[in-house]
């Protein structure tokens, strides 16, 4: 298993290696530049800037440079809006936020979708089942940019119980709302999706054998039964996962957490090279790290795909 | 007293409109250690029959009416911790393709050790223990090894082994095979068929077999039952059935085997297809394929009565016995 993951870590590297060579140039290919403003700046000024930030450099010289920093120092370089901050300082100020909120996102997700997708397996056809194919459909048609000003208008206005946007260090009343407005569509999706695979997954042969055993209906849902269900859950949440703790764009902008998504938005307004960069370089090593821990737990959970990567 | 007694058991599946019978009171007896094959086409109850003695029926499928008498106590009536004690325990079933009915994500060890410790107070080593020495019995190679692997590492005729000997772990008093042989390669079927049978004479063991296979029936049990649309139409010893079959469409069954054909000549065949549940003919069930049907046979559904060596619901059948001997004796 071990072998696996290095085997699959080192693959990632020319995979990054030409990501970064494609964004670089596409950002070039934008309209403007990170000090191209209304009024321009004199000739002369501009050529200082420039230098300075290394942008008069040939544009392989540039991208030679931009690798070696990030090979060797594990430096992503300046961020050319916001004077005196790094890329470095960025991420590290903004990802922790993103993350949090996204743990606790996907956290709620799960440990309200399988249950819900439990119950309503095993009560198919009667309220619960109605109640809860009912919120799946209902979520589908609020997704978050509907629903976070909905929850703000409830909560925030006019019950006053949390906070309406921004961050208080992570105090758990500003985590609510962005966590439930980033997981309730997939909360939805993974109810029906172990609802589904739970009605399936009773069905099979082996339900029955275990039945024909005499085991209790208990030991045989959750002995037999859960672990087969959880196989396309799983997989539906790969790359859900992902977006949670990455692409919470609008989540970030609509409560202001200060979030990496917020500061993807300003970067790619002020052409902020180098942040733009380093943001998409990160989305690109945690897809690849989630990708792979969903790849092993799929292996924890079916001895097949384990056996596989022996 | 038997073993198993069933009384006018009669099993329903409801749908839109009402409720369709997929057992019409059937009935029969099994004495201890005693071997019955239960033979019929594809729909006739057989696998249904198998179900409703583990009270495994699912819905939409029900027991309507009648007894199943286990031991002497009735397998309709008892409670669901009842019903749980006595499946796997006393009464267990060996299904048909072993590819599915083994659960993949536990290892063979675990499914057998859970099976003895749901009905006994045993501790994980002693259950071990006693896995594997049935998986000795059921000639598993290496059994040590076979104990830590999952399903899909074994072969088909490997994992119908380990059926049988989880089938086997509680010592039960009977066990129902549902087509055991079929999802498996014909080379392996005679294996599997000679084990049950080594199994079921060495423990004491009754068996019902549910096939379609005379073959198989006529080497292993010694009683065979015929079924056709959801009621037995012959009961009697394996042998007369197969030599001295009584009912048309028991006889129809044998003729149509190919040992009973010379090469060259077209298999023979009984005309049409057995009913559907839901267009069932007025009756005996079998007038419309029955070459000797008569007017009773369109209006009145046949008593079981004794014929030769066996029962047979067949209006005709002490007819047609006597024209078989006369036509003999000329």
């Amino acid at each position: 298993m071990l072998k696996y993951s290095l085997r699959r870590s080192l693959a990632v590297v020319p995979t990054l290696l030409s990501l970064i060579i494609i964004c670089f140039f596409l950002m070039r290919l934008a309209p403007g530049g990170p000090f191209t403003s209304e009024r321009p700046l004199p000739p002369a000024i501009m050529a200082n800037v420039l230098e300075r930030y290394g942008l008069d450099q040939p544009l392989h010289i540039q991208l030679w440079t931009y690798i070696k920093n990030i090979v060797f120092h594990f430096d992503f370089g300046p961020s050319f809006s916001q004077r005196d901050y790094t890329v470095n300082d960025l991420i590290a100020a903004g990802f922790p936020v993103t993350l949090t909120y996204g743990f606790w996102s996907a956290v709620f997700v799960l440990a309200l979708g399988i249950p819900l997708g439990v119950v309503a397996a095993l009560r198919q056809n009667s309220f619960w089942d109605y109640i809860m194919t009912g919120f799946a459909i209902f979520s589908q048609i609020f997704p978050n940019f509907v629903l976070a000003p909905l929850l703000v208008l409830l909560f925030t206005l006019a019950l006053g119980w949390l906070p309406g946007g921004g961050w208080n260090g992570g105090h758990w009343s500003y985590i609510i709302m962005p966590a439930v407005a980033l997981g309730t569509s997939y909360l939805a999706n993974v109810a029906r999706i172990t609802r589904s695979s739970l009605l399936e997954i009773l069905g099979a042969p082996y339900i029955r054998t275990a039945r024909a055993k005499g085991l209790p209906e208990r030991t045989i849902l959750i002995r037999h039964a859960l672990k087969p269900t959880l196989l396309p859950v799983i997989s539906y949440m790969s790359p859900v996962f992902v977006y949670m703790i990455t692409g919470s764009v609008f989540v970030d902008v609509f409560f202001s957490t200060g979030g990496i998504g917020q500061k993807f938005i300003d970067a790619a307004y002020t052409r902020d090279y180098s942040v733009i960069l380093g943001l998409a370089i990160l989305y690109s090593v945690l897809t690849f790290v989630l990708n792979l821990l969903v790849d092993l737990a799929y292996a924890a959970i079916d001895p097949k795909v384990r056996s596989g990567l022996k | 007293m038997s073993l198993l007694s069933v009384r006018d058991l009669t099993v329903k599946f409801s749908n839109r409109t009402g409720a369709l019978t997929a057992l019409n009171g059937i009935s029969f007896d099994l004495a201890r250690g005693e071997r019955l094959g239960i033979v019929g086409e594809s729909g006739a109850g057989k696998s249904i029959t198998g179900f409703a003695l583990m009270n495994l029926l699912s819905q939409p499928g029900f027991i309507d009416g009648g007894q199943i008498l286990f031991e002497g106590e009735d397998v309709t009536q008892m409670s669901k911790k009842q019903v749980r004690d006595m499946r796997g325990n006393r009464m267990a079933m060996i299904f048909q393709d072993p590819m599915v009915t083994l659960n993949p994500v536990l290892t063979i060890g675990q499914q057998m050790v859970e099976t003895l410790r749901a009905h006994r107070k045993l501790s994980f080593e002693e259950a071990r223990q006693i896995a594997l020495v049935k998986l000795k019995e059921v000639y598993i190679p290496s059994p040590v090894e076979r104990f830590e692997q999952y399903p899909h590492e074994l072969s088909g005729g490997m994992r119908q082994r380990i059926i049988i000997a989880m089938a086997l772990l509680l010592d039960p008093k009977l066990i129902i095979a549902d087509e055991p042989t079929t999802a498996l390669d014909v080379t392996i079927q005679a294996d599997i068929m000679e084990l049950l049978l080594e199994m079921c004479q060495s423990n004491q063991v009754g068996l019902i077999l549910i096939t379609h296979d005379l073959g198989v029936v006529s080497q292993v049990t010694e009683r065979t039952m015929v079924m056709y649309a959801g009621r037995i139409i012959e009961n009697g010893p394996t042998r007369s059935i197969i030599n001295d079959p009584q009912h048309p469409y028991t006889q129809g069954l044998i003729s149509a085997l190919p040992q009973q054909t010379q090469p060259g000549q077209r298999l023979k065949q009984i005309p049409g297809v057995m009913p559907t549940l839901s267009d069932m003919p007025s009756g005996c069930p079998f007038h419309p394929r029955c070459d000797h049907a008569t007017e009773t046979c369109k209006s009145q559904v046949p008593d079981i009565s004794q014929s030769g060596e066996s029962f047979v619901a067949c209006h005709e059948v002490h007819r047609l016995q006597k024209e078989l001997a006369s036509e003999a004796a000329q």
